[in-house]
């Protein structure tokens, strides 16, 4: 296709690099993809049970396992930690050992250490389900889940450190830095969390302030720089362009890392810990849609003038979702923690609308996009259905949207009826009725567009793709030039070196 | 830019993202610790050591007529009955904060942050107050709660007091009042209207044939014909738990923000 592959031997070096990274990860990275979405599967099918149940509290009351207060924490905690982070392992693997160009020398370990993982996922639920749940929000696997879970973290993502620290000094990529920074803050956030929630002997109050701090650190501090270093991959790779701009790339990184770190504490406005922290919290909230907007309009314009891209590539399309997500995330961060609003979003909907928001809207949307990337490279097959992707995308685009504003819409009603002391308290518990119902219906399509994921992925893990050379594209078109790139002739490369 | 040939395309984008700046790699996590470390360290590490060993509060004489120690009054089987709470889910509906007037509303709500009452002079006295450290004592983790879509619970033992004397109540006692609401919330009262629709709680109750007179623990309202309905040890912590939680005992004056509080003659 273009004059790489038949001039220079370099050019042949490095695809065969290229080819052999992709060889080397293709058992862990597509058990993280695999795996999480098996979990997302689970973690939606559970976030229906329990939305049904916040409108109809007689839906399934026979089963104990599924009550309300039980459904809705292993709902949470999958969407988190067996989905969330999986696909994050597998991402931040990948990316990594692709963008400081080695081979990747440890996988049985990092599998051995993601069977680990995938064990204290699932004796965590069943704990949950079982009524053994700790009762703190998004920590409720029992007290003896977490160090499991921090030692199999330890082991997946050490090799991917220790590979940039070897190759740093040559090129260094903006993914790079959000990748690199996501592996470094997860352990402390999550170290610190637990610690001081379980371990440490404290006030109880300042346990539920670091527990709120918690989420939100895991949101900002580990999410979402995954989910950037991915997006700001796979922009430039894809349309072959540079990004737009590098001081605003830089910019935006060091926005989200100096203010993301004071987030979260909002939750006790009002609470007996000293005052600043809490506003603090609110603060640094509203000010996320800094890096948002950095970010934002660095990758927009940069994918400028490239609609026959965005048309055609899924990953592309995902992305781009993604990142309207995350400038989503800034203005609802912005909008939900002002004085005045806090004190009715502070106790709603509301904020499970936010989770929503950052988890699947922004997070899983830019994974998606490098799942939709990496299989292909990675299993050296192409996606079977353009219609599965297609549904895909759709279901989940407008399902996570409805969940989304219906969660923020009725949470933020919900919470002016709270707020108005003098009228009758049966106002505000029935204000959400319709939102939840909503809710409800929205979590039913993300389902069906998660089931055409998890099924098309499976087939791509049976080696069950297409054989062929030209990635699935969504427009039916043919294209001059790949829209993933000319690191796809290292397929044409294959039969050479097996 | 659009016209060039993407191998040209390629070296660009590799220069233009190469760091111009020589940031080593030690330098870049030194960075990231500081950006990390620094909030972690004001907002973590500082406040959580100046929290662990609060100043005990008096009671002084020039403002509350007496000179002691203030010690919280609860009791019942709290750290069971919290875990329990937890375990089930209770604070993502349920919150437990009477929050400060500038963050909330919660110190107007009738009877949930205290009550209104009549003084020894009978003059009608507001009793609420917000939450203080000392209201979640003896508990290891603070249930502040996530949604609200049930009331507040930090007055419920107070609550339940008074709804126990409604005309339209089934229950007999508040520990009734609270299994009939973990049973089947619709149950405590004899009208149909169940707003509050908390999600009936089964597995907390155990049911066995009737012998004689039957236990003096089966909840009543729930026996039928030769049966009756005993409440597991799980739903008596709970139960016991709930109940402790009431906003009725006297703080000190340092340590009440109420609008109403008064000094001690």
């Amino acid at each position: 296709m273009t004059s790489e592959s038949s001039t220079g031997t370099p050019d042949q070096n490095d695809l065969k690099l290229r080819a052999s990274i992709d060889r080397s990860l293709r058992h862990p990275v597509m058990f993280f993809f695999a795996s999480g979405a098996a979990w997302l599967a689970v973690a939606i099918i559970l976030g229906f049970i329990a939305s049904y149940k916040s409108h109809d509290s007689d839906f399934l009351s026979g089963i104990e396992f599924l009550n309300y207060g039980r459904a809705y924490p292993a709902h949470i905690n999958l969407l988190f930690y067996g989905w969330g982070c999986q696909a994050a392992f597998g991402l931040i693997v990948w990316l990594l050992a692709r963008l400081s160009r080695s081979e990747c020398r440890s996988t049985g370990i990092i599998l051995t250490a993601g069977h680990l993982w995938n064990f204290g996922i699932m004796a965590g639920t069943l704990s949950i389900l079982a009524g053994r749940g700790s009762g703190k929000p998004l920590m409720e696997f029992p007290p003896a889940i977490w160090p499991v879970l921090l030692l199999s973290y330890v082991f997946i993502t050490v090799w991917s450190f220790i590979q940039v620290r070897c190759s740093y000094g040559g090129k260094t990529y903006v993914g790079q830095w959000y990748l690199l920074a996501a592996v470094f803050w997860f352990p402390w956030v999550y170290l610190t969390g637990h610690l001081f929630v379980f371990v440490f002997n404290g006030h109880p109050v300042m346990a539920a302030g670091i527990n709120a701090w918690y989420k939100y650190a895991l949101i900002l501090l580990f999410f979402t720089p995954v989910a950037l270093g991915t997006a700001y991959y796979l922009v430039p790779k894809i349309t072959g362009r540079p990004i737009y701009s590098y001081s605003l790339a830089l910019y935006g990184f060091w926005a989200l890392a100096v203010i993301g770190p004071w987030a979260g504490m909002q939750k006790l406005a009002g609470a007996p810990l000293p005052q600043f922290m809490p506003y603090v919290g609110a603060t640094a909230t509203t000010l996320i849609l800094i890096p948002g907007i950095a970010v934002g309009v660095n990758l927009l314009m940069t994918l400028r003038g490239h609609q026959a891209h965005i048309v055609a590539s899924p990953s592309l399309r995902f992305t781009i979702a993604g990142i309207v997500g995350f400038l989503l995330l800034g203005l609802t961060g912005m909008a939900l923690n002002t004085p005045a609003t806090l004190k009715m979003t502070q106790f709603a909907l509301t904020g499970y609308g936010f989770e929503v928001l950052a988890v699947c809207g922004f997070f899983s949307m830019c994974a998606f996009g490098g799942i939709y990337f990496i299989v292909p490279r990675i299993t050296r097959r192409e996606w079977l259905s353009r219609r599965f992707i297609g549904w895909h995308f759709w279901l989940t685009t407008y399902g996570i949207l409805t969940v989304v504003v219906c969660s923020i819409m009725g949470g933020l009603f919900q919470g002016a009826a709270q707020e108005a002391y003098r009228s009758s308290w049966s106002d505000a518990a029935s204000l959400s009725y319709a939102y939840n119902v909503g809710t409800t219906v929205a979590w039913g399509l993300i389902a069906l567009g998660s089931f055409f994921f998890l099924v098309h992925l499976l087939l791509m893990w049976a080696r069950l793709g297409k054989r062929s050379q030209h990635p699935t594209l969504l427009d039916g078109g043919h294209h001059e030039e790949s829209p993933h790139g000319p690191d796809h002739e290292a397929e044409e490369l294959q039969p050479a070196e097996a | 830019m659009k016209s060039l040939p993407m191998a040209q395309t390629m070296r660009q984008r590799n220069s233009n993202l190469q760091k111009p700046e020589s940031m080593t790699f030690k330098s870049f996590i030194v960075a990231l610790g500081l950006s990390f470390g620094i909030p972690w360290f004001l907002i973590i590490l500082v406040p959580f050591g100046k929290m662990r060993n609060l100043e005990p509060v008096y009671f002084e004489t020039e403002n509350d007529g007496k000179d002691e120690i203030y010690v919280p009054r609860r009791s019942g089987l709290i750290t069971t009955g919290s875990s329990v709470y937890g375990a089930n889910g209770c604070y993502i509906c349920h919150t437990q904060l009477i929050r400060a007037g500038y963050a909330g509303s919660e110190l107007g709500r009738a009877d949930w942050a205290g009550f209104q009452i009549k003084d020894e002079n009978g003059v009608s006295v507001n009793t609420a107050r917000e939450t203080t450290p000392f209201d979640y004592g003896d508990e290891p983790f603070a249930h502040i709660g996530l949604m609200r879509i049930g009331p507040d619970l930090t007055n419920v033992a107070g609550r339940i007091e008074k709804y126990l004397k409604e005309p339209l109540t089934k229950a007999k006692s508040p520990e009734s009042w609270l299994y009939l609401h973990l049973f089947n919330s619709s149950l405590k009262t004899k009208t149909l209207n169940n707003s509050f629709a908390c999600p009936p709680q089964p597995h907390f109750f155990k049911e066995r044939p009737l012998y004689g007179q039957g236990s003096p623990n089966a909840v009543p309202g729930l026996s039928q014909e030769g049966k009756e309905v005993l409440p597991t040890p799980e739903a008596k912590a709970l139960v016991s738990y709930l109940l402790s939680l009431r906003k009725d005992d006297a703080v000190p004056y340092s340590l009440n923000y109420s609008r109403d509080k008064k000094k001690a003659d």
